[in-house]
């Protein structure tokens, strides 16, 4: 019950008006380039239905930090940072799909397969989902596991896939994205 | 009449052509890699690069439309969704105490295979 309404309490990062009319324009895009025609009949339905969609959704797009305190939204990223991250991620994808393509057809399957772990910590939410879904789409890297003191299980193909996750690139780049500290600690392994 | 091909036909053909590489070497890895793990970064392989060249060739064929555009929602919408999916098979194989195959068990493996065959 506490918990319940120290979430009603805690602040909204950034402003809902933003993100009202970032979510309405968004949703109205997308139906505009389903529709395909610019007939005032769609137009108008269009409208109406991204305006009912953002009234119900909006209060379900808000994700709260650990301790409750502050409230993140979900599509809360700078929009230019986030299409030079994805440039980058794309550049990223077409060297990892290179290398693992190497690893595979080679004579005699040049992988050396290993969980790898580390800890990754900040404040937003959302980086960790970002970060997650990063390593899982860079082909050689699937996240198995991430717990809720942030710390990354990984499931590596290569040694270079791997090294590309322990050496903390990703990781600031994610941070950058959102503008926040973050702390990095690669677990050893022990053996 | 060979070569009634515009230049646009030409390079579309090169990118879905491209795609299919990767499609052939995820396929490849399917089969050679050894543990569930190893296979899910082989399906990785497809849904990232092959899904991309061919959409980018799919959409340079199609030109400037609206079709391109929703293609390129297609596109997006796998992207967003592919990692999902490999993520929570793995997760389920990694929490129900799946065993991860290291580079130490696929050496002694392949010394067993040996000592069967002579």
């Amino acid at each position: 019950m506490g918990k319940q309404e120290s979430l009603e309490n805690a602040k909204i990062v950034g402003s809902p008006l933003v993100h009202n009319v970032c979510l309405f324009i968004l949703l109205f895009a997308f139906w505009m380039a389903l529709v395909g025609t610019l007939k005032t009949k769609f137009i108008v339905y269009g409208l109406i239905t991204a305006g009912v969609t953002v009234w119900l959704c909006y209060p379900l797009l808000l994700v709260p930090n650990k301790d409750g305190s502050k409230k993140y939204f979900v599509f809360g990223v700078p929009i230019f940072k986030f299409i030079s991250y994805s440039v980058w991620l794309m550049w990223q994808l077409v060297l990892a799909n290179i290398d693992v393509l190497k690893a595979t057809t080679s004579q005699n399957l040049d992988i050396d397969p290993k969980v790898v772990r580390f800890y990754f910590k900040v404040d937003n939410p959302m980086a960790y989902v970002v970060l997650a879904n990063s390593i899982t789409l860079t082909p050689g890297t699937v996240t198995l596991n991430v717990s809720d003191d942030g710390l990354f299980e990984i499931h590596a193909l290569t040694v270079g896939a791997a090294e590309g996750v322990l050496d903390g690139s990703f990781q600031k780049k994610v941070a950058d994205l959102y503008g926040e500290a973050y702390e990095f600690s690669v677990v050893e392994e022990e053996e | 009449m060979i070569c009634d091909f515009t230049i646009r036909e030409i390079i579309a053909a090169l990118f879905v052509l491209g795609g299919s590489v990767f499609f052939v070497g995820s396929a490849i890895g399917m089969l050679r890699l050894p543990d569930f793990y190893t296979r899910i970064h082989a399906s990785g392989n497809s849904e990232t690069l092959g899904c991309m060249l061919s959409f980018i060739g799919l959409m340079i064929y199609e030109g400037p439309t609206i079709t391109a555009l929703k293609m390129a929602i297609v596109f997006t919408i796998v992207f967003l969704a592919n990692p999902i999916g490999s993520h929570i098979l793995g997760k389920a194989a990694y929490k129900s105490g799946h065993k991860v195959l290291t580079a130490k068990d696929l050496e002694k493996e392949e010394d067993e295979d040996a000592d069967i065959h002579h």
